[in-house]
């Protein structure tokens, strides 16, 4: 017998949830009886397999085929989680893409725009652009006409939420 | 983010796609829970003490073993095998519980419990559940697996992530432990009643 458990527990176990302990060889009875290890694993496996053997024909299960169909819907729905979360990246990549294009367009598009502005001051507001000072004529511009200035700006901020809810998955519904 | 959900019709699919993501068919399934499930549920049940969580934990427990990738030597290797899906189960109740600061095990429960156990006494009943539930949670499930399902002291160690050496011991005190809830009647072995 080593300091916790006797070397023939295994044995005595087998014996008891077997339900052939009184069947038991005497060796293993006669064993049983001197080693105290031994003779409280008998009270404890009697115990505990009398427990299952009560309360196993009581205990309802819920029925296999519907264990079956949860994890088969559950199983399911992971695989959809999973296979959305690429998509979320993929939109977040061509998100950043666009505005990388719409940058780069605006850049190329800049001396025409600015060309632009000089000709509409110029000709709307009568003044010289010869100075090319696009901010100027900008800031002129606005302030001569300010409604047009508060049209741009609402704009600017309710364009992205009209985009949102365009784009949106649940919009409108 | 848009929350995802199953159609009726996404639902069936899920029945025959459950054929080709799960690691048996569902006959053979059939045959292996009835084989199982009351085990483990009784399992579940006595080493949490709840018998609702015993529900949850059941489901839990066959499904990742469905989507284990295991390949299984025999009947007993499987069994073996969901024994401990439903040992980490359990062990991972034991965290959330300690981590809400609820010790299912403590000296509180204990003493609460000690005049209903007298009673019970006094009526020559042994109430295996009540005397279970004044163990510490750990020690449920080493007897239970040792004393009521028999499985070896290598097999248990290896489902608890524990050496051999140091599983005795553990199931040695957990056996005493429960010996002395129990009282005198069943310390000279077999039952009395």
């Amino acid at each position: 017998m080593t300091d916790h458990t006797c070397a023939r527990e295994q044995d005595v176990v087998s014996a008891v949830l077997s339900r052939r302990w009184h069947m038991a060889n005497d060796d293993l009875k006669r064993h049983a009886d001197d080693c105290e290890s031994c003779r409280e694993v008998v009270a404890v496996a009697s115990l505990l397999s009398a427990e299952q053997d009560r309360v196993r024909s009581e205990v309802r299960v819920p029925a296999a085929g519907q264990v079956w169909w949860r994890a088969a819907v559950r199983a399911r729905l992971e695989a959809a989680h999973a296979a959305a979360r690429p998509l979320t990246w993929l939109h977040g990549i061509a998100g950043a893409c666009a505005l990388g294009l719409a940058v780069a367009v605006a850049g190329m598009a800049w001396p025409t725009m600015r060309d632009i502005a000089a000709w509409l001051a110029t000709q709307v507001l009568g003044v010289d652009s010869g100075l090319g000072d696009v901010a100027v004529l900008m800031g002129a511009a606005i302030q001569k006409s300010l409604p047009l200035a508060f049209i741009v700006a609402a704009f600017i901020v309710l364009a992205p939420v009209a985009l949102y809810f365009a784009l949106s998955d649940d919009g409108g519904r | 983010m848009r929350e995802l959900a199953l159609t009726d019709m996404e639902r069936a699919g899920a029945f025959e796609d459950a054929e080709r993501t799960f690691q048996m068919t569902e006959d053979a399934f059939r045959v292996f829970y009835e084989q199982t499930a009351r085990p483990i549920w009784l399992y579940l049940a006595r080493t949490t003490g709840d018998d609702r969580l015993a529900d949850d934990l059941l489901q839990e427990t066959y499904y990742r073993f469905l989507r284990t990738r295991t390949t299984f030597e025999s009947d007993d290797h499987r069994r073996h095998y969901l024994f401990r899906i439903a040992t980490n189960l359990v062990r991972d109740q034991w965290r959330r519980a300690r981590t809400d600061a609820v010790d299912l095990g403590g000296p509180e429960v204990s003493e609460a419990r000690d005049d209903h156990e007298v009673g019970d006494r006094a009526l020559g009943r042994i109430d295996v559940t009540r005397a279970l539930e004044q163990l510490k949670p750990r020690e449920r499930s080493l007897l239970w697996l040792a004393y009521a399902q028999g499985f070896s002291h290598e097999e248990i160690a290896a489902q608890l992530g524990l050496r051999t050496g140091s599983l005795k011991a553990l199931l040695f005190r957990a056996r005493r432990r429960l010996v002395a809830v129990l009282g005198d009647r069943y310390r000279s072995g077999g039952r009395h009643d």
